[in-house]
């Protein structure tokens, strides 16, 4: 299997956590598109320099989730993208609505944390162990802990005052 | 709503964005070459038509200074053409900082604690450069007017009425800009600080 190949087997395969990371980093569908691709190039680059010490799945959300910061800093130019669909919307369609409405529910709320926070929560979701994540975030696992007791009680309350107001 | 909850309706996105057949070996492909051409269109364009508009500037002055006889006015062009020469150099040393960030060879941490530190770069050059450009403002128009032979004493309004009106309003466009750019540091203090401690 050549490089290239390889690449875009890695790629297919985690196509869903570019997506999450580029709508919890942008808010507007064209700045998506542009990190998305970002993040595929940026991945591209380093594909080859990848060494088999950590798991496929930290580097990849290591570099995933720094190109998102990075991405951060730039003003927004407009660049071309490749066409492709990207939509939030076109994602619901075949979901069920309730889950669907929690899920942008959390997306809402995960936008008022802070970056760090924000990827740590992103990991957690993720399913990551605390070790993984606190090898992608570079903090130490009893402190992953920590960080991930203190953001659940931040969403429950922003969540539940939320609700409170909503009702 | 508990998160844990969430965290099954969140790996159902997974499957969804795989139904959904977004990537093909071909997009993804192009995906790494036209990301290329994109970054190097972020930073060709604007950055370097602001050098080159600074720099045609310096040449003009460059050539024009012997024109000046007086030797404040000398002094004064001097210093505009190094600031013009200067002035771009800076700012496109700072943009191409954060852009050659490689984003593989941060921990997460380490990359906000980089951003973070960059912007704060960024932001306080952008507040040196307005408070410069009307600086610039300031010591040009006796420098441009000296070589095209005018004398601006012969323009009885010049100073008491254009020369204060121009200034009055680039102080407001320079307080405004510097109160978005005080604001913005602000903000991404307290990020820094929210992160460290």
């Amino acid at each position: 299997m050549d490089i290239k190949e390889k690449f875009t087997k890695v790629i297919k395969a985690n196509e869903g956590l570019i997506y999450k990371i580029t709508t919890l980093y942008t808010d507007g569908t064209q700045d998506r598109k542009d990190l998305y691709q970002e993040i595929v190039y940026q991945l591209w680059k380093s594909f080859d320099t990848y060494k088999e010490q950590s798991k496929l799945s930290t580097w990849m959300y290591r570099v995933a989730l720094n190109t998102a910061i990075f991405h951060l800093k730039q003003t927004k130019k407009r660049v071309d993208t490749i066409p492709f669909e990207l939509e939030m919307e076109r994602m619901t369609e075949e979901g069920d609505n309730a889950g669907e409405e929690r899920i942008k529910i959390l997306y809402e709320h995960i936008q008022h944390l802070n970056l760090l926070e924000k990827g740590i929560i992103l990991l957690y979701l993720e399913g990551k162990s605390h070790e993984e994540i606190a090898e992608i975030v570079g903090i130490s696992t009893s402190n992953v802990g920590t960080k991930i007791s203190r953001i659940k009680e931040k969403l429950k309350s922003q969540i539940k005052n939320n609700d409170n107001y909503g009702t | 709503m508990e998160l844990e909850e969430l965290k099954s309706a969140w790996g159902e996105l997974d499957k969804r964005v795989k139904k959904q057949d977004i990537l093909n070996r071909q997009i993804i492909e192009k995906m790494t070459k036209d990301q290329y051409q994109n970054n190097l269109k972020k930073i060709a364009l604007p950055e370097y038509a602001g050098t080159i508009i600074c720099y045609l500037g310096a040449a003009y002055l460059s050539v024009n200074i012997p024109k000046i006889e007086e030797p404040l006015i000398q002094f004064f062009g001097a210093i505009t053409i190094a600031l013009l020469l200067i002035l771009p150099i800076i700012s496109l040393q700072s943009v191409r900082a954060v852009r050659k960030a490689n984003p593989s060879s941060y921990t997460y941490l380490e990359a906000i604690q980089v951003f973070g530190k960059q912007k704060i770069k960024f932001q306080k050059l952008q507040k040196l450069n307005v408070s410069l450009g009307l600086f610039l403002m300031v010591i040009g128009i006796p420098v441009l007017a000296e070589i095209q032979g005018k004398d601006l004493s012969q323009f009885p309004l010049f100073w008491t009425l254009y020369f204060p009106i121009g200034v009055a309003f680039f102080l407001g466009f320079a307080y405004w800009v510097l109160n978005y750019y005080n604001k913005a540091l602000t903000a991404t203090e307290k990020m820094l600080g929210e992160i460290n401690g």
